[in-house]
């Protein structure tokens, strides 16, 4: 029952908030309130998305989409537009509920229809519907509606007029500068109205939703006047509800929300601005034949104009389109920034070293002796000692060498495409420059993602073509056979299956580098020549405690918290996330076999799950004691709101805020501690912001205690799965 | 030379005109001489710290520790040294190891704190030994030690503090077998070829009261045949996969202690040590070999514990002496006395230690003994060696001496010799005074009955 209201509840104030892109509760309820002071249309409005709601529930309509309001804005506006425009009679309500029920209509079948092509819906519903309906109304049927006040319509057939028309029931005391008063009035135009107060009450919900979204309205407001004054295209001033409705709801839409926030969207919010005019003039002209105001029309075409133009450019671009929509243009734009250095797990397969313990790279990708043109991203390995040698005495032999010998591994699982194995190693200083490549074995691990290493010892090849490895798997040893004057392993990854092929530029997963004598670890990453690799070795432990199948369950008990049920589920994109199933929070992971990170949490902050989300940010299954983890989080995780809120107006240009994430691992054999802090460096102004503590033992978690805004809180954690 | 200074005494000799043609015996030794080890001279250190004098290369013991690392780590995915604390027990050379990130194993209760005091994590212990005592097994299972079961009445008295403490120690059993060395060593641990071991490891995963983890043996010292080591693998990858399988217990890491041989030469062995011995990676890639090919699954691979010691210490170890005195035998050969005997230089018993002269020398190379300055017949350093014919006070420079010197050196009829730790860019440092009277006398309690009276 409790969440069946909730699901209601928050249905209701997504479909206002949805309005500007919003999916802020209280932006939503803001909306709600404001649309009642014109009480025929905020009622017939809330009714028509009481119905869509019905509507798309019971017919069981996808119901993250009906929660989200997706299905009921349209019917919303619609209901709005007939509140605004018609008589209460007995006719209004039939139109109204048969008007809803056929915006719903539209908008779940246009939506899905959208949604292949991966087109958001906008108001395309409900232009077609109030269309019908106002074709209807003045048609020769009769129909029964009686109109408010023409003036409402003229102000939508006219685009260059400013009637300065107010609902009667609004009497504005104040008296506002003129283009404040216009700007909050193209604000309220969206809900049909034209008034200062609704139009304040909107602009402070939109500020409280996104300060980004507030200064791209402001910009776009600006702009378009300047432009008109500059232009004189309208020479009584521009409309307030094509000022409201199509103007500054495109700047949003490709500033902000389809696009993630940068000077580049802020531009393009600018340059759109006269193409919108051109839109809503041509338009209306067109549609001046059919009786019709062209509504929101010009901006739901703009936008989905702008998305698929500039999805057609090759990947790269500096303009990003919005990939994952997080309705909060400050968030896509903090995950992003983030993410487009942690999700490389997401775009890489994964490719560990092909050999055990410590390895130096001897010529690197492009490297001046053969690594050259086609083939140049490629790797040459071998075994160096403390003095820099790479064979003890005399060295006259390749068994002298440290790497002679040495197990080469599969650097990840696939299928044995080619071997050689029956080329002679050379005696030291000798190539072998007719079988260039020496005894090598190309492995596929994918369409197009091929993995060769060469020079192996004559007759040490352990597999055949054909056979299926594992990463990890001893697949040769490393020999002196082609073109190679002492032992060496040539290591390379190609996109086609010969021995031989031209080399492909691509990372290695994970590597521990060692840098004056510390171990880094590397990520993603094409080690340098002279570095030294080793591999991760993995804590089973560690990697034990953060194994979150799907269906793992646990229970994390705190003082002062309600006990919180978590449980492990798998989305359909395939992503893993913990889902509390108390507060309704979900905390999105990758687990890659090495380490474990989330990527997103969404839902209530003082929900356990997000100290854990905190904590436990970037866990590297390894105990090295020498090893700090460190990552940065979106900064929408910072508790310091005040700070934030500034820092968003400048955020889309430049980042002056950092969180960052710290770990290490202290492993007391069957007791492994994790040490975590949360740092936030504000203009090179370095404070901690939480440090936390994950128990485990026995292989599994079992305390948390977490220091966040100067609370300490000690969690439990029991898990009820065994395996 | 310095200005002024007179020539060195040579003393005169006379010796036997080869001419002709090279013969089988070649010709006559030239003898290397060693003036200076790892940069400082020889002749320098002993004039600082007395003779006789051990020198340690703290650079040789780290060189020796990674390349022994990187023969296993290139090898196998996971492997852990601990270093054998009986070897040589003097802190420094255990810090090296440690900060090398070596564990520590240890066969009493005074090694063990002795690594607790070196600051090594309790669990990073490895408590091996057949006779362990009850305070020593609390101490062990408190600190999280990994307690190496040798024997029933071991295993009962640690269920006896199990069940006294409540807690649960993380424990392995030590398993004898033929690996066909022999004599077997079969008085430490359980055999594994009459199920002795099998029927233990049942008896604590049943108890409940203890957490099998390991799997620990140690096959013999100073091994010269790979193939033992093959065999011991094996067996204990048996063991392993059985008590992961039978007993539903998994064995997170096999022990295969140490036994490696330096390059030494024994006494009585045909050829050098450095001409026959085994590589470290000869051992290693038998090992890693074996257990790689086992059939473990990569996730169920077991940590590989090695247990070095010699190996990784005896080149670094140097004995400096002096000579005391010359000396013709009744046979009429020649014989030197030096300033150690065998109670300071124990391995003497086990080697034909290599001694060379810290000196230039012209001398012609003669056959002779080397006695030690004890007035005890067994105090022999070398029976018969060729050594270019020295005066008294004249230096001589004994080496691979590393390995259990300074473990098992005696305080008898002379005191023991300071320690000297050559670090980075030749510097110095004495990391054990040489003994002195006061020093032994300390713990000494003389009755009162039986004071000397003063005289005045």
């Amino acid at each position: 029952m409790k969440a069946k209201a909730k699901f209601v509840a928050e249905s209701i104030l997504h479909s206002y908030a949805i309005l500007f892109f919003s999916q802020h509760s209280v932006f939503g309820a803001l909306l709600l309130l404001v649309t009642f002071l014109s009480p025929i249309a905020g009622a017939s409005g809330l009714i028509a998305v009481l119905l869509s709601m019905a509507i798309s529930v019971l017919l069981n309509c996808h119901r993250e989409s009906a929660r989200m309001g997706i299905y009921s804005f349209n019917p919303l506006l619609f209901g709005l537009g007939l509140g605004a425009f018609y008589q209460l009679n007995a006719a209004f309500i039939v139109w109204l509920l048969v008007g809803s029920l056929l915006v719903t209509i539209i908008s779940v079948a246009l939506g899905a229809f959208f949604c292949r092509y991966n087109f958001p819906l906008l108001s395309f519903p409900f232009v077609i519907g109030f269309w019908l309906l106002l074709l209807s109304a003045n048609s020769i049927y009769h129909m029964g509606l009686k109109q408010v006040n023409s003036a409402v319509l003229n102000e939508l057939f006219a685009p260059g007029k400013d009637s300065g028309f107010n609902v009667p029931l609004l009497c504005c005391r104040f008296t506002l500068p003129h283009y404040t008063s216009l700007f909050f009035r193209a604000l309220s135009a969206v809900i049909f109205q034209n008034s200062a107060i609704t139009g304040f009450v909107i602009a402070a919900g939109v500020f409280i939703h996104s300060r980004i979204q507030f200064s791209l309205m402001v910009l776009s407001f600006s702009a378009a006047c300047l432009i008109n004054g500059v232009t004189g295209i309208y020479p009584e001033g521009i409309s307030y509800y094509h000022l409201g409705a199509n103007v500054m709801m495109v700047s949003g839409a490709l500033g902000c929300f389809f696009f993630i926030p940068s000077g580049r969207t802020y531009l393009w919010s600018v340059i759109v601005i006269p193409l919108t005019f051109l839109l809503i003039n041509g338009m209306t002209k067109v549609f001046w034949g059919f009786d019709l105001p062209i509504l929101s029309l010009p901006f739901s075409l703009l936008t989905i104009l702008f998305i698929s133009f500039f999805r057609q450019r090759a990947p790269g671009g500096k303009l990003q389109l919005t990939l994952l929509q997080h309705y909060s243009p400050e968030r896509n734009l903090y995950q992003q920034l983030t993410n487009s250095n942690r999700l490389s797990d997401l775009e890489f397969l994964k490719i560990s070293l092909p050999f055990m313990g410590s390895w130096t790279v001897s010529q690197g990708y492009d490297g001046d002796i053969t690594h050259r043109s086609a083939w140049g991203k490629a790797l040459d390995f071998v075994i160096v000692d403390d003095d820099g040698k790479t064979y003890q005495l005399p060295g006259a032999e390749p068994q002298d060498f440290y790497c002679y010998n040495k197990p080469v591994l599969a650097c990840a699982d696939g299928t044995i495409a080619e071997v050689s194995d029956h080329i002679d190693d050379n005696p030291i200083g000798v190539i072998n420059e007719v079988e260039n490549w020496g005894n090598s074995i190309v492995i596929k691990h994918a369409e197009g993602l091929y993995s060769q290493v060469s020079h192996l010892k004559k007759n040490s090849a352990k597999v055949k073509r054909g056979d299926f490895v594992r990463q990890g798997d001893i697949i040769g040893h490393c020999g002196n056979s082609g073109r190679s004057p002492e032992p060496h392993l040539h290591f390379q990854l190609q996109a086609t299956p010969y021995i031989g092929s031209t080399t492909i530029s691509y990372p290695f997963a994970w590597y521990l580098g060692k840098n004056h004598g510390k171990n880094k670890l590397f990520s993603f990453d094409i080690p340098e020549e002279g570095t030294v690799l080793s591999p991760i070795s993995i804590n089973r432990s560690l990697k034990h405690a953060f194994n979150f199948h799907p269906g793992y369950t646990a229970s994390l008990l705190a003082q002062n918290h309600n006990t919180e049920q978590l449980e492990v589920f798998i989305d359909p994109w395939n992503h893993t996330y913990i889902l509390s199933k108390t507060t309704g929070a979900a905390a999105y992971f990758i687990n890659n076999g090495s380490s474990f990170y989330f990527t997103s949490y969404y839902g209530n902050r003082n929900s356990l799950l997000f100290s854990f989300y905190l904590s436990a940010y970037r866990i590297v299954f390894t105990a090295d004691p020498d090893l700090t983890i460190t990552d940065t989080y979106p900064l929408q995780a910072s508790f310091n709101k005040p700070v934030l809120w500034l820092h968003d107006l400048i955020a889309p240009f430049k980042q002056l805020m950092k969180l960052t994430y710290q770990g290490k691992c202290i492993a007391n054999s069957e007791h492994i501690e994790i040490l975590a802090t949360q740092n936030l460096d504000v203009m090179g102004r370095n404070t901690q912001t939480m440090a936390a503590s994950i128990q485990i033992t026995n292989k599994v978690i079992n305390h948390i205690s977490i220091k966040l805004n100067g609370r300490l809180t000690e969690i439990k954690w029991a898990s009820e799965s065994a395996y | 030379m310095k200005p002024g200074e007179k020539l060195r005494y040579e003393r005169p000799y006379l010796k036997k005109l080869n001419a002709g043609m090279m013969n089988k015996s070649g010709t006559p030794g030239v003898a290397k001489i060693t003036k200076e080890i790892e940069g400082v001279p020889v002749r320098d250190l002993v004039e600082q710290y007395g003779s006789p004098l051990f020198v340690l290369s703290e650079k040789q013991i780290r060189r020796n520790y990674q390349s022994a690392v990187r023969a296993f780590q290139t090898r196998y995915p996971s492997v852990q040294f601990a270093w054998s604390y009986k070897t040589n027990y003097l802190n420094a050379v255990c810090n090296i190891f440690h900060q090398e990130g070596s564990w520590a194993e240890v066969v009493s209760g005074f090694e063990y704190r002795k690594a607790l005091g070196n600051g090594v994590s309790g669990a990073h212990i490895l408590f091996n030994g057949p006779a362990k005592q009850k305070k020593d097994l609390l101490l062990a299972v408190e600190n999280n030690s990994l307690l190496h079961i040798d024997n029933l009445d071991e295993l009962y008295l640690l269920l006896e503090v199990c069940e006294a403490t409540g807690k649960k120690p993380r424990v392995a059993i030590r398993v004898n077998m033929d690996t066909g060395v022999y004599p077997v060593w079969d008085r430490f641990g359980f055999n594994y070829e009459n199920n002795d071991a099998w029927s233990v490891l049942t008896k604590i995963v049943r108890s409940g009261k203890m957490q099998l983890v390991g799997l620990h043996c140690h096959i013999g010292t100073f091994m010269l045949s790979v193939e033992a080591y093959r065999i011991a693998t094996s067996k204990m990858c048996d063991l392993a996969a059985r008590c992961g399988k039978l007993l539903n217990n998994t064995i997170q890491y096999i022990d295969l202690g140490g036994g490696f041989p330096s390059t030494n030469t024994l006494k009585g062995a045909y050829l050098p040590g450095v001409d026959t011995v085994p590589t470290i990676d000869d051992f290693a890639e038998v090992i890693t070999g074996t257990i790689l090919g086992y059939g473990f699954s990569q996730e169920e691979l077991p940590m590989l514990v090695m247990e070095c010691g010699r190996v990784l210490i005896d080149d670094a170890g140097y004995l400096l002496g002096t000579i005391a005195a010359n000396k013709r035998l009744s046979d009429g050969r020649p014989s030197i006395i030096v300033d150690f005997g065998v109670n300071t230089l124990f391995t003497a018993f086990w080697y034909d230690h290599l001694i060379t002269p810290a000196q230039e020398t012209n001398a012609p190379v003669e056959n002779m003994a080397i006695y030690g300055p004890l007035c005890m017949n067994i105090d022999v350093i070398r029976e018969s060696v060729n050594l270019p014919v020295m005066t008294p006070g004249d230096k001589v420079v004994v080496h691979k001496v590393g390995a259990y010197n300074m473990t098992q050196w005696m305080q008898f009829i002379t005191t023991r010799p300071a320690i000297v730790l050559i670090g980075d860019n030749r510097q110095v440092h004495l990391v054990r005074l040489a003994e002195t009277l006061e020093y032994l006398e300390m713990p000494e309690i003389m009755p009162s009955h039986l004071k000397l009276k003063q005289t005045d």
